[in-house]
């Protein structure tokens, strides 16, 4: 005992030292550029996909020029899919020195990760890092959880929701009775939420709620019997993964012939599982091959050139987001190092140009406001997905700032110093 | 009859050599702020955490032998306690010092511990293992629905507040505070162990039928076990909830519960301290090969079936029953038992990783990225620091005899 007791001792001034503080933004200091997500286990099929396209995107950048006269450093951190792996992985990329984080498989890890960084920020002063979200939908996260730090560069279900009502409207696929089904958590109760609120835009009326357990329901028929019961000229859900894909099949089942206005159906998965049940379904979203021209086809060969396939959406997302980090680094004066305050006011004032129109943050909530594709699947296309002959063939674009949703009343940004 | 009870729960290593051990270890945890890095300390503040739980399974198992699959709701239960704590003190509506939090854990855990177990233990065997199932189950299909209690998928956040002087703010002082509450829940439920009422769970476990003839009541002894195990489960969820300061309900799930029940038995269920090694061998594994390579989950695997089925007594069990054959003076005997095993186990982890991590890499979005650019239908690999091609036919008739070599020194390692 007595010898615990002294080396207990002996360590205790150590235990009482400040962390070890490394210099704040060195100008020669590469930038370092890390994705925490989940790269193995359940849910890492479609999670790394983010991780893909950053690595690609950060290629690209250091293909340019990289950071500051030197190459930009790209590590990738595995958060095994659970909130707790994601939190011990922010401490290693904090401990390793990393600027920028990026994250867009989950909400649920995108909570913690943005917990993380408020706490990390305000502890570490010197050595603020930043948060680019690249595919985490839910609210709070531009809401009650907002933070100058945390760039959603990305949408979410209001600017969803608000785009395929405006698109299909103009489509005349909305008609006055739209029923809303969506998962119950967070993400589908934001999708109802939004699906309410843009009643009286769309000019209809709600006729159903459904909220369902998550990826739990085996038998939609129940669901499509409600469905049917209401009536409805559109539905609109925010189902992703195996819940959209029996959803969709449920309602092809029972001969119903709705117009379905979606967010997920270009995952991995879904529309083969869907298989012709999905034609002729909406869908809103950054990315359109087609919808951007000749310069959406160059960017899927040199995409191709490099990885070997056409990216997938959440690949090109990932691409856009480093693309426009690319613009705020290179508004950046010659000789600053891999400063995060400055990083992040020049992401505030960066805008990218995209062949649909603008990429630019929100200042008061650090909402990316960009234009939307609404899509439609159709058989034969030119970039069919997921081993079907179904593409994404673009029926309208919603510009940005008809497509963001009003800041939040919950966010409350603590400007940095 | 009294023989048996104190021969079979007991394969423990001679008590000289467990003091040498546990004295080591606990230095070692002493000076390990002084030692390693932040990210090594992380680690550690894991393993410990870990340990604790696995040790609070084992008790069930160890003392009655009962079996729980659902040891999360506890785990949970004890982080959510904490939490919220952790934010009313934020908030200032509570005055508890950090340090202390931990108790709010141990409580939650005690009480759902006290009023699951009382049900739970009615039944024993397969019963009891799928009612603390479906208690897990149920507390997990709670979480989506209670918004202000669970704080749906993101979970609720709260922050270390400064005490004494100490901000809590870096990874050393948060290891120190998990450090002494994990020692004392170990020392508690060490100490569990020795008390009439350790003893009689012990018996429990040997033969309930017996006990309850003789007039005692065997319910209470099972049910003040349970309680005792999920108040030191509610502890470790406590000090996961100070380390991480954010929980959400994901916690509750399968994953959660199944970890202390490889770390038991991977470790060695048989002895006191066998859980603690398979905590701390799996949460380094994780962490630190899970940075590695993907594929650290197949391994993980194959390693727990080659634990259960050539060491079915776990490492621990390998471990005493190498001291014991030295105590016996065989001690040249174990020594190349040892040295049979490490050398078979270097060599199957050879021939494992090179297949594996070829494998994975020839299969990888990296590679076939690289066949794009190259235009080659194999281009070479680069992994472990070499680039080679990946249908070497030397590189591959290595691999195979290392493995089979490596199979062939377990197995002569293992007979008697």
């Amino acid at each position: 005992m007595r010898l615990g007791r002294r080396s207990l001792l002996s360590s205790l001034p150590v235990l009482a030292a400040p962390g070890t503080c490394r210099a704040a933004a060195q100008t020669n200091e590469p930038l370092r550029i890390a994705t925490i997500e989940t790269l193995s286990g359940p849910g890492s099929g479609v999670n790394r996909l983010y991780s893909i396209g950053t690595r690609q995107g950060v290629a690209m950048l250091n293909a340019a020029g990289g950071f500051n006269g030197r190459p930009i450093e790209f590590r990738e951190y595995d958060a095994q899919g659970t909130t707790s792996v994601a939190a011990e992985r922010f401490r290693a990329a904090a401990a390793d020195g990393i600027h920028i984080f990026v994250h867009g498989g989950s909400s649920a890890i995108a909570g913690q990760l943005i917990e993380d960084l408020r706490r990390h920020n305000m502890r570490n002063p010197a050595r603020r890092m930043i948060f680019l979200n690249t595919g985490a939908e839910a609210l709070e996260l531009t809401g009650e959880k907002c933070n100058a730090f945390h760039f959603r560069l990305t949408t979410n279900a209001e600017i969803r929701v608000r785009a395929l009502v405006a698109a299909m409207r103009a489509q005349g696929a909305l008609g006055s009775r739209v029923v809303s089904i969506n998962q119950n958590y967070s993400w589908g109760r934001d999708m109802e939420g939004a699906i309410t609120a843009a009643a009286a835009a769309g000019g209809y009326e709600v006729v159903e709620r459904i909220l369902h357990d998550t990826n739990r329901i085996q038998d939609f028929s129940p669901f499509a019997a409600r469905i049917a019961a209401a009536r409805p000229s559109a539905v609109i859900t925010g189902n992703w993964g195996n819940d959209l894909a029996l959803l969709l099949r449920a309602v092809s089942a029972a001969g119903l012939r709705i117009s379905f206005g979606t967010c997920f159906l270009d995952l991995p998965g879904s529309l083969s599982a869907a298989g012709d049940a999905a034609v002729g379904y909406y869908q809103a979203e950054v990315f359109n091959p087609i919808a951007f021209g000749a310069e959406g086809e160059t960017m899927m060969e040199e995409y191709r050139a490099r990885a070997g396939t056409f990216p997938s959406t959440s690949e090109v997302k990932a691409v856009l987001s480093m693309q426009f980090l690319g613009k705020a680094l290179a508004s950046l004066p010659p000789g600053t190092g891999p400063d995060t305050t400055r990083i992040a006011a020049a992401l505030v004032a960066a805008q990218l140009r995209l062949p649909i129109g603008e990429m630019a943050i929100r200042a008061e909530d650090r909402q990316l406001i960009q234009p939307l594709v609404v899509s439609h699947v159709v058989k034969g296309s030119r970039y069919p997905i997921d081993g079907t002959d179904m593409g994404f063939e673009p029926v309208g674009v919603v510009p940005g700032p008809e497509a963001v949703n009003p800041v939040q009343a919950s966010c409350r940004l603590e400007r940095p110093a | 009859m009294t023989a048996s009870v104190a021969e079979t729960p007991m394969a423990a290593p001679p008590s000289r050599s467990r003091a040498i051990g546990v004295a080591l270890g606990s230095l070692l945890l002493l000076v390990l702020p002084a030692l390693a890095t932040d990210r090594y300390l992380e680690t550690a503040t894991r393993g410990l955490i870990a340990s604790l739980f696995a040790l609070a399974f084992n008790l069930l198992w160890r003392h009655c032998r009962l079996l729980s699959f659902g040891h999360a709701a506890y785990f949970g239960a004890g982080m959510f306690a904490t939490i919220h704590a952790m934010r009313a003190a934020e908030a200032g509506s509570l005055d508890l010092p950090l340090p202390l939090m931990p108790l709010m854990g141990l409580l939650a855990g005690a009480v759902l511990g006290l009023v699951c177990g009382a049900l739970a233990t009615i039944r024993t065997g397969t019963y009891f293992a799928m009612i603390t199932l479906a208690i897990s189950e149920l507390v997990h299909s709670f979480g989506p629905q209670f918004g202000s209690l669970f704080g749906g998928e993101s979970g609720l956040s709260a922050m270390r507040m400064p005490w004494a002087g100490f901000a809590f703010g870096d990874a050393r002082q948060v290891y120190v505070l998990v450090l002494a509450w994990a020692l004392a829940g170990a020392a508690a439920l060490w100490l569990f162990g020795m008390t009439p009422l350790g003893r009689t769970a012990f018996a429990v476990g040997e033969n309930e039928t017996r006990l309850r003839f003789l007039g005692m009541r065997t319910h209470a002894v099972k049910t003040a076990t349970f309680c005792a195990s999920a108040a030191a489960s509610g502890l470790a969820g406590a000090l996961l909830a100070v380390a991480n300061e954010n929980v959400d309900y994901s916690i509750f799930g399968g994953g959660a519960s199944a970890a202390p029940v490889m770390h038991t038995f991977i470790g060695g269920a048989g002895t006191f301290l066998g859980p603690v090694l398979g905590a701390v061998l799996l949460t380094g594994f994780g962490s630190i090969v899970g940075q590695a390579t993907r594929l650290w989950l197949l391994y993980q695997g194959i390693f727990f079936v080659l634990v259960v089925m050539l060491a079915p007594g776990g490492l621990a069990g390998l471990v005493a029953a190498g001291l014991r054959r030295s105590a016996d003076g065989q001690a040249a005997k174990a020594l190349r038992a040892t040295a049979l095993v490490l050398a078979g186990a270097l060599l199957v982890t050879c021939a494992v990783v090179f297949a594996g991590e070829t494998l994975s890499e020839v299969l990888s979005d990296a590679y076939s990225a690289a066949r794009a650019t190259t235009g080659m239908r194999f281009p070479p690999v680069e992994r472990l620091g070499l680039a080679y091609s990946p249908l070497s036919l030397p590189l591959w008739a290595a691999a195979a005899a290392a493995f089979l070599g490596g199979v062939l020194l377990l197995r002569r390692a293992m007979r008697p």
